[in-house]
């Protein structure tokens, strides 16, 4: 993904996607929303399917029409970050759009959602469609799902990054590792011990152990980083962090 | 804690005492009183000799209890075949001691071990 | 992008959160629990292949003071070797600074999870709880955050006393804490972790500072009095766990029968006075009197009237009561008919 490879996305006094959201370098403005895109296009889809019933087709068009309005309407300018989280905000101000629409009658197709990458709605679609035939695991209601899937989300492009990571350091080993045992690939076999690992990557149980060690420490730092782009203030990054990368008692 | 023969004896001996000295609510028997009382006694004592012995032998509440109500009731049928009838008046009563003193040797008695000192 | 999904996430966020333990001779497991001075985690030792506890000190949170608290904690529970104080394995710092020290894996409820179902079995388990206390006490060390959550029950309802993390030290013994050729040895394959120093020889409990647990804090402690923190402080928690044990409901079969909780609710009194002087001088001497309730024996903590004590000699020898009484009334039936 043409952000990840640059490597850190933003000057080190631009912290989150907000700040650059509102600066005055239009390149600046430009990956931040990118950024904002990237990360939220398919929660917003998949939400608006399920909040508001829309049809696919509908839903992409309305997703389209929520990013050209994030730019165009500078929705990002009435966000303040000290009275809740980004993402609650977002998803108000898609509520917020589409009850002003339907009340309009006022949805046009606007034209491409405005990120560098290509966005894949058959793919979110189809991710939907397994968690509808998963009722066990659907969360309780569409702002839950809104959440889980930004969760989601924001450790898939973590993982990405863990694998541009790893593969400029020479360290594509790590990656596998990791992909081959926390990814855990193979989600309906048995999953595979340290000491198959170490056969199959002709390693040691130690080497294995010390480079899954390697792996996670990156992919940590690489949640937080995207964790705290996508968060609007300091304190709203520590509370997410500690909620998701705390620990959770079972 | 008591040696449970020692606590059987003097069990059996206050016990014996007093179940003669009920003999004096008899008239007819009263002026054998002494002799009711040291042969009553006497009988508590064995009573209490015997129902120590088992009771150091055998830890079990429920077995000194019966052990002790038979044994009270042999010494006392004894006693009623020599006084040729009472046979109820003398037995009923000889076996509640023995059942009394069996119960307070198991419960109350000192075992051989918790004895020893070191 | 990779979907993730909801089992590969929550496999990641599993992940993200173990702590890092390379290069150590540990393999997280499972989170276990979180306390105020870090988390505690299931691990495995891979060399002698058995399960331990990491305690580990979340250095986002920790203070310079929090660190010490970890290290002094670690030292306390070295230098309690007993059966019913956990037992201490190791200590050191992780590869990403965190300090940390690994203990055994306590399986079982802590108290407030699971008490006995009957009152003189829960008593029983109260003089238990004393014995390890008095062996620290007699080691000068005061465990000063003890309650229903920091004891562990195992299955055989044996006892083992977790959290020393607010343990103070009333006095340096013999073999003190640290002693330079002692102290830091267990740690030589780790790298050097926070060792107290000079000034936190002797717990630097400001005064002022209030440390403990509502409920189970005695009021010199909720004063923050620290000068005045002795054994009795851990007396007057061990009275408050007498009281919990009390008032938990007990089991319908239980609640029916007649314990006479007044010497009790005494005992507990005592051991809770506001005046350190007046409570039970020791963590034996309470443990004693509960004994002595136990037994049908006459209490220290509570002086019996006449009737009271007469029913408690009642309640203890019921049964020859019964039979003697018994007796006496045969020997009466006998003596009246025999006189009709």
């Amino acid at each position: 993904m043409a952000l990840e490879a640059q490597g850190d996305v933003f000057p080190a006094t631009r912290y989150s996607v907000i700040s650059a959201a509102r600066s005055g370098d239009p390149t600046e403005r430009s990956q931040a929303i990118d950024a904002i895109t990237t990360f939220y296009w398919k929660p917003v889809y998949k939400y608006v399917r399920l909040r508001w019933s829309l049809d696919a087709e509908d839903a992409r068009d309305f997703t389209q029409d929520f990013f050209l309005h994030l730019i165009e309407k500078d929705f990002l300018e009435s966000y303040d970050p000290s009275k809740g989280r980004l993402r609650t905000f977002l998803r108000t101000c898609i509520d917020r759009l589409f009850l002003n629409q339907s009340r309009d009658a006022h949805r046009l197709k606007r034209g491409g959602v405005p990120a560098r990458q290509a966005i894949d709605f058959d793919e979110a679609e189809r991710e939907l469609s397994q968690m509808v035939q998963q009722p066990s695991s659907s969360p309780a209601s569409p702002e839950d799902y809104f959440e889980k899937e930004w969760v989601r989300t924001l450790f898939a492009l973590a993982v990405e990054q863990l694998r541009l990571h790893c593969e400029s350091a020479g360290k594509l080993v790590h990656f596998e590792l990791f992909a081959g045992y926390d990814l855990y690939l193979y989600d309906h076999q048995p999953k595979p011990s340290y000491a198959s690992l170490a056969a199959k990557f002709n390693l040691s149980v130690t080497d294995v152990t010390n480079y899954l060690a390697f792996a996670r420490r990156e992919f940590r730092r690489c949640v937080l980083q995207k964790l705290r782009e996508m968060t609007g203030s300091e304190e709203e990054f520590r509370r997410e962090a500690q909620s998701l990368l705390g620990v959770q008692p079972k | 804690m008591m040696n449970k023969i020692l606590l059987g004896v003097i069990l059996g001996a206050i016990l014996g005492i007093f179940d003669g000295l009920t003999a004096w609510f008899t008239p007819e028997v009263r002026s054998q009183l002494m002799g009711i009382v040291i042969g009553s006694t006497f009988k508590g004592i064995i009573a209490g000799v015997l129902i120590g012995i088992f009771a150091r032998k055998v830890q079990s509440l429920a077995l000194g209890i019966i052990f002790g109500l038979g044994i009270g009731l042999l010494l006392a049928f004894a006693i009623a075949q020599m006084q040729h009838g009472h046979y109820f008046a003398i037995m009923l009563p000889g076996g509640m001691v023995g059942l009394i003193v069996g119960y307070a040797t198991q419960k109350y008695g000192a075992s051989p071990t918790q004895q020893r000192s070191y | 992008m990779r979907w993730l999904s909801d089992h590969v996430l929550s496999q990641l966020q599993a992940s993200v959160q173990l702590p890092d333990l390379a290069g150590t001779r540990y393999r997280a497991v499972r989170f276990l629990a979180r306390g105020g001075m870090g988390t505690v985690w299931l691990a495995e030792d891979a060399v002698l292949g058995r399960a331990v506890a990491l305690k580990i000190l979340e250095l986002d949170t920790a203070s310079g003071e929090l660190a010490a608290r970890l290290s002094r904690e670690a030292m306390v529970l070295a230098h309690l070797e007993h059966p019913g104080i956990v037992p201490i394995h190791d200590a050191g710092t992780l590869p990403d600074g965190k300090p940390f020290y690994c203990m055994k894996y306590v399986q079982g409820q802590s108290l407030d999870q699971s008490l006995p179902p009957t009152l003189p079995e829960r008593l029983r388990l109260l003089q238990r709880i004393a014995e390890p206390l008095a062996f620290a006490h007699s080691r000068g060390i005061v465990h000063r955050d003890l309650k229903p959550g920091n004891i562990m029950v195992g299955a055989f309802g044996e006892v083992l006393i977790m959290d020393w993390g607010l343990a103070k030290i009333t006095k340096i013994t013999e073999d003190a804490l640290h002693k330079p050729d002692t102290s830091l040895s267990i740690v030589a394959e780790h790298r050097p972790w926070p060792s107290p120093t000079p000034s936190d020889e002797v717990p630097p409990t400001a005064h002022g500072r209030i440390l403990g647990t509502p409920g189970y804090m005695s009021p010199e402690q909720a004063r923050g009095d620290s000068g005045l923190i002795d054994e009795r402080t851990d007396v007057y928690a061990l009275g408050a766990i007498l009281r919990f044990m009390m008032t938990v409901k007990l089991p319908k079969k239980e609640a029916s029968r007649a314990f006479n909780l007044r010497p009790l609710n005494a005992i507990s009194e005592k051991a809770m006075t506001a005046d350190p002087v007046q409570r039970y001088s020791s963590v034996q001497e309470l443990s004693a009197d509960v004994g002595r309730y136990l037994q049908g024996d006459p209490i220290v903590a509570y002086q019996e009237g006449v009737i009271e004590r007469a029913l408690r000699l009642y309640a203890r020898h019921r049964t020859a009561v019964v039979l003697v009484l018994a007796y006496l009334i045969m020997r009466a039936l006998f003596i009246l008919f025999s006189r009709q």
